[in-house]
């Protein structure tokens, strides 16, 4: 029986409920999704708007949470940025899922490769024996890893616009008002918790400003700053219309890769020519796209995983000053709060799986990007009138993340604002002013959410 | 021990290492009234621990990670292999102790010493160190729940390569213990059937059980790799008093070592202590004693006057562990899980401290050059 039209919707209700689909199906749904896959290139062109996902690790109540959060298919364009499978418990409902979506939403869902994607690995951190234990035979293994060798390596990302409008959310608990920009200032960044409150918003250039305009950058003191009136007006007023046309297509495009850089590649064009059908080999450009890190150092270093490089942020500027891009999407490193922008906001790490293999207590963010239109291609959307979620989310972070701007401190944390250090790089460290960046935090879904079935999992510890 | 020399253990939540029902016949020795519905949970669970260290152990071992050919004989059973980051962690615990252990045995190697594991569990150090240090003269005390050191005996029976190693000659085939024994002594091992909380209650009144052939008088090194964190810390606090002020009195040198987890108040921690309170296990200490600093502030508290000092073991990992063998480590399994061990090794430490009357005493010589981790 082929897999098409109406047992198609049907396998993604029963998917959607944590249910496998029958082998067959599955043999039937990777053979469509390798058809529609081989037309892509290695790098997808993507338009905005568009929401990035990081790792999901086949933790599917969790990535049930993220559609909640950000909004379902087809209703939303989705890029999830590779390692659907391993460590998880539900690594084959995730990655068939997905699947699904991608054959019956093919322009509104992209998948590309992550370093789990591969034989190798899945047949050490879980797919291939959950594969085993849930239909009793490696075929359905078999079957999704010929897909994993048609995923594309890479997204680029074009149309996004440089600022965000406003969300007109509530605000979130703790929130500090005096932090927030003018209402006319256009806004760089904003994220939001897993209820659409508002945690915190930056406005594009906030270090300048502060430095220049105002005595008061101690967040502690009173500010001048009239609290948020971008809150009480109309959505779409505000911010946008600051932009005036004047930044509207300052931004360049954003590349999007499961790991990183290599030293094998310094235009995008060079990952264009690889001939990616294939295992992810040990070592060459196509595994360092899906393996490097960036880090602390200057150029290029030794990776600790044994595969890919580390790079610097000399590394990221030159790149993207040579491809014309305003900021480099990954996933790849789990990150406390979900996301990290590094090296100036050059680049920015995505992560997409909460309370990472049940153990590290961490929330996962996805982030959106808005379309270069007249209002930034935000359209607020209803994200259900479910209080799940838990709702408690960490404070300390968002306090943190705050004020770590607001004091110009490290550079290399959230926010980023700090561009000092692009006077010192000269024209490379300019760039292209990056997009208007929301990243919606999230937190594991409970386990007994939505009547779902879940294994309580268990945790390993040193006894 | 007479289960009537046990103060109100209702008191007690939080079992030594493995608890009274670890191994089979649980509750031997033990008080009805340690048996109330929530105590007998957290006796099963607590029991699951010992095969945790096991497992994660013969898999270390299977994989490479550690030399230790005794392990198979003490793991209950063969478990599947445990992910590469377990393997990391059992490697760097179980290196830090023998790093310490060793450098102890080999300063004045002419000199007897003697080692107390507390809540030894299935432990396999005893015979490794027979064998890497085989002039030595040791004497070795394991402390456990006779349920446990019942069950370790019958592993000593059965199996020639441990059985071979219990005493400086060979000793006779199978041993000769009177039925039912749970204790086991001989010159250069011991294993002591007691429940650590019975060493808490000394005073003048009541003396600490006597542990046979423990010698007050030679150089001591005491470990709690995973026990004490499962006692309430003034209980804890009151076992090493004992030692240190009953067994083991002044001038002899004596030290010890704690493997325990630490950080309980972060993301990440608070994750740990949530998972295994479903798993109904409590770390009292870990609440007790939060931080490095905080660790070392407790040994010297507990009187080991000369020097206290610790280390997470992600730094150990990177400080005490030779590139090279860094290397072998590297390449024995592919580790995709970089940053969730480095913060799995730093919810974990080791502290050491000990008592030896300065510069000149076995254990400052000993230890001189193991660095420790800056603040915490």
């Amino acid at each position: 029986m082929s897999i098409g039209g109406s047992d198609l919707d049907r396998a993604i209700t029963q998917l959607r409920a944590c249910r496998p689909i029958p082998e067959n199906q599955v043999r039937e749904l990777c053979y469509k999704a390798r058809e529609l896959l081989i037309e892509e290139g290695n790098v997808v062109g993507v338009d905005a708007p568009v929401t990035i996902c990081g790792d999901i690790h086949g933790q599917f109540h969790d990535l049930m949470e993220l559609f909640r959060v950000g909004g379902d298919v087809p209703d939303t364009n989705y890029l999830f940025m590779g390692d659907f499978v391993d460590r998880g418990f539900y690594s084959l409902e995730s990655f068939l899922l997905l699947l699904c979506l991608k054959v019956r939403y093919p322009d509104r869902i992209t998948l590309i490769r992550g370093n789990h994607e591969s034989r190798q690995i899945t047949t050490v951190y879980g797919f291939y024996d959950e594969c085993l234990r849930k239909y009793g035979s490696a075929n359905v293994w078999r079957y999704c890893c010929e897909v994993f060798d048609y995923l594309a390596l890479g997204a680029l990302v074009t149309g996004a616009a440089t600022s965000l409008s406003p969300t007109d959310g509530p605000l979130a608990d703790n929130t500090n008002i005096e932090n927030f920009p003018e209402a006319d200032a256009e806004i760089e960044i904003e994220t939001l918790n897993s209820n659409g409150e508002i945690m915190y918003r930056y406005a594009r250039n906030s270090d300048s400003q502060s430095s220049a305009s105002q005595a008061t950058s101690n967040p502690a003191s009173s500010s001048p700053i009239a609290p948020t009136p971008s809150r009480t007006g109309p959505a779409g007023t505000g911010a946008t219309s600051s932009a005036n046309g004047s930044s509207r297509n300052d931004t360049g495009a954003i590349l999007c890769v499961h790991g990183g850089l290599s030293p094998l590649i310094d235009t995008i064009d060079k990952i264009r020519l690889l001939d990616r059908k294939q295992e992810v080999p040990h070592e060459g450009a196509m595994c360092d796209l899906l393996w490097s890190d960036p880090d602390e150092i200057d150029g290029w270093g030794l990776s600790p995983r044994g595969a890919g490089f580390l790079f610097g942020a000399d590394i990221v500027k030159c790149f993207n000053h040579k491809n014309d891009l305003s900021l480099i999407a990954r996933a790849h490193q789990l990150v406390m709060e979900g996301f990290k922008e590094m090296f100036d906001s050059t680049i920015v790490t995505v992560w997409s799986a909460p309370n990472y293999c049940y153990r590290c207590g961490n929330v996962a963010a996805i982030l959106e990007l808005g379309e270069d239109g007249s209002n930034a291609g935000y359209v607020r959307r209803s994200n259900g009138d479910q209080g799940g979620g838990g709702g408690g989310w960490i404070l300390g972070s968002n306090v943190g993340i705050g004020n770590s701007g607001a004091n110009g401190g490290n550079s290399n944390t959230v926010g980023g604002v700090n561009r000092r250090l692009s006077s010192v790089l000269g024209d490379i460290g300019k760039g292209r002013e990056g997009p208007g960046r929301r990243y919606r935090v999230f937190e594991a879904a409970p386990q007994d959410s939505r009547g779902m079935p879940a294994k309580k999992p268990v945790a390993d510890y040193f006894l | 021990m007479a289960s009537s020399e046990i103060p109100n253990l209702r008191t007690l939540l939080g079992h030594g290492r493995g608890g009274p029902s670890r191994g089979r016949g649980r509750g031997s020795g033990h008080g009805g009234a340690s048996h109330g519905g929530g105590e007998a949970l957290n006796d099963q669970a607590v029991q699951k621990t010992d095969d945790d260290a096991a497992s994660f152990r013969l898999s270390s071992v299977e994989l490479g990670y550690l030399d230790d050919p005794y392990a198979k004989y003490l793991a209950a059973q063969s478990r599947p292999r445990r992910p590469p980051l377990i393997n990391r962690g059992t490697y760097v615990r179980t290196t830090a102790i023998d790093l310490l252990i060793h450098k102890f045995l080999s300063t004045s190697p002419e000199q007897p010493k003697q080692i107390v594991s507390l809540g030894a569990g299935t432990d396999t150090r005893y015979f490794r160190l027979r064998d890497a240090h085989p002039n030595a003269q040791l004497v070795y005390h394991e402390l456990d729940f006779p349920a446990n050191t019942m069950t370790k005996l019958a592993a000593l029976q059965k199996h020639p390569q441990l059985h071979s190693k219990v005493s400086p000659q060979p000793p006779p085939n199978p041993l000769s213990l009177t039925p039912g024994a749970t204790s086991f002594h001989s010159p250069t091992y011991n294993l002591h059937a007691v429940d650590l909380r019975s060493l808490a209650t000394t005073s003048k009144a009541t003396p600490p059980p006597p542990l046979p052939n423990l010698d007050p008088s030679l150089p001591t090194l005491i470990f709690s790799e995973m026990c004490l964190v499962y006692l309430q810390p003034s209980i804890a606090s009151a076992v090493i008093s004992a030692f240190l002020t009953t067994y083991i009195t002044a001038p002899t040198p004596i030290s010890l070592i704690l493997y325990e987890p630490i950080l309980p108040h972060d993301a990440f921690g608070r994750m740990m202590t949530s998972n295994l309170a479903h798993r109904n296990i409590s770390l009292p200490t870990l609440m007790e004693y939060p931080t490095l600093s905080d660790q070392r502030k407790r040994l010297r508290s507990y009187g080991f006057c000369d020097v206290s000092r610790a280390a997470d073991t992600e730094f150990i990992w990177r400080e005490w562990v030779a590139e090279e063998e860094k290397e072998r480590i590297a390449a024995l399994e592919m580790l995709d899980e970089q940053e969730e061990l480095n913060m799995l090794l730093r919810h974990y430490c080791v502290a050491w401290g000990w008592r030896d009357g300065g510069a000149e005493g076995v254990f400052s010589r000993a230890w001189e050059g193991v660095v420790e981790m800056d603040g915490g």
